[in-house]
């Protein structure tokens, strides 16, 4: 099977006024922590603001997924100003839609509930992760 | 002028790839829930980078305080960049090396060293808000 | 005159729209002719949270005033809709099954939530407020709130 270097970069918006940011980033954590470790990296939005080099050339290089609380988008937003590769967008209430009973509260400390959607959406995700590579492995 | 009190935006980097990151963005919410609940207001970074018409207003109306979880200093930098100097520029890797700290390591589910860090910070955020309103 | 009321608290920017009549308990008006569109303020959807699902009650039924108009479901509660109105229901929005968001962004535009045969056109309007009205009972309950 073609492989290829490549990483895929995650973003999460980590909206500090919503338990959907708090979702947000703890689905990030999940991806990346537990569900593909090797094969995606987690980047600081921020440092997309200060034009840090290394974060740039991580999406302009890589694909991208991004990781937004809600229907705002920041994250991806600021991926695609900030000339993102290619962006695959989420949002983390599309997940609460589809485990509606999973009501994340919180924001500094996230409840079980929203530990436990992050950890779904998470898991869901790690086929994207799987496609995006194999994309670049065809390309290589 | 409004004679309502007057309040102070805190404006978290919320990094997400670094300890610090994590230390910032819990500590704020410690400041805005139980510190200093009716005298600041978090201001969403992403959301003030996007664009969002609130924090853009609050920013440019009322003092901030950036709390930057590293020297990358992004939340100083960002708010600098799209509203103007922020009132007080705070880091967690400076805070915690002046009080002989160590830095912290986890970047989510905080155990005793992070949520005894988060305090620190939180108090030297609650502190510069004090500052701040008692010269507006 | 301007299209929108605005206060502000904090950093959160409260809008009302004018030439809508409101209600007491967070619902716009907008009345043309025998027909009202109706949905909820902007400081409904902002004390609600982001909106995940809405439920509106069948197309053709009759409501009255006061009563269950659907439900809203937020990542924070679910809200049971009451009609501020009497009537036929005639059309409800169905860009809010795919697009529930719209309550959230546009509350008092695309946001709408059913089209609705007044019973009394003439005496609707009077049992309801102008928006200058609703602006200052909304704002006691903004402080109310801020504690």
């Amino acid at each position: 099977m073609d492989k290829t270097d490549k990483k895929v970069a995650v973003f999460a918006c980590s909206g500090i006024g919503k338990p959907l940011g708090s979702v947000a980033r703890e689905i990030g954590y999940e991806l990346t922590e537990r569900v593909r470790p090797d094969t995606t990296v987690l980047t600081c939005l921020a440092l997309l603001v200060i034009n840090d080099p290394d974060a740039r050339k991580l999406i302009t290089e890589n694909p991208v997924i991004a990781i937004d609380g809600c229907v705002l988008d920041c994250a991806k937003k600021s991926l695609e100003a900030n000339g993102a590769k290619s962006v695959k967008a989420y949002q983390s209430i599309d997940f609460f839609k589809k485990h509606s009973h999973l009501k994340p509260e919180g924001i500094a400390e996230l409840n079980e509930a929203g530990k436990e959607l992050a950890a779904l959406a998470a898991d869901e995700l790690a086929g994207v992760v799987d496609e995006l590579l194999a994309e670049e492995a065809k390309n290589v | 002028m409004s004679d309502k009190p007057r309040k102070v935006g805190i404006i978290s980097c919320s990094g997400e790839a670094i300890p610090g990151g994590t230390i910032s963005r819990v500590a704020c919410r410690k400041v805005l829930d139980e510190l200093r609940p009716g005298k600041s207001v978090t201001i969403c970074l992403p959301l003030f980078i996007a664009g969002g018409e609130e924090e853009r207003m609050f920013a440019d109306l009322f003092p901030t305080i950036t709390v930057d979880g590293c020297e990358k200093r992004c939340a100083a930098l960002g708010t600098e960049r799209l509203s103007g100097q922020p009132t007080k520029t705070l880091i967690v890797t400076e805070i915690l090396k002046e009080r002989g700290i160590p830095p912290t390591t986890r970047l989510r589910n905080l155990g005793p060293e992070e949520k005894a860090a988060v305090q620190v910070v939180a108090e030297e955020i609650a502190a510069a808000i004090d500052e701040i309103l008692a010269t507006e | 005159m301007p299209e929108f009321l605005e206060t502000t608290h904090d950093k959160f920017i409260f809008k009302v729209k004018t030439g809508y009549l409101y209600t007491e308990d967070d619902y716009w008006v907008d009345i043309q002719g025998a027909i009202a569109t109706v949905g909820v303020t902007d400081y409904l959807q902002k004390s609600g949270g982001d909106v995940a699902f809405v439920e509106p009650v069948a197309q053709g039924k009759s409501v009255k005033r006061g009563e269950e108009l659907g439900e809203i479901e937020t990542i924070k509660v679910t809200l049971n809709l009451i009609s501020p109105v009497t009537g036929r229901i005639i059309e409800v929005n169905r860009e809010l099954e795919a697009h529930p968001e719209l309550i959230n962004s546009d509350p008092y535009g695309a946001g709408w939530i059913c089209r609705i045969e007044l019973a009394d056109p003439l005496g609707t309007k009077e049992g309801l407020l102008q928006a200058e009205a609703y602006m200052e009972i909304m704002k006691v309950k903004i402080e109310r709130e801020a504690g």
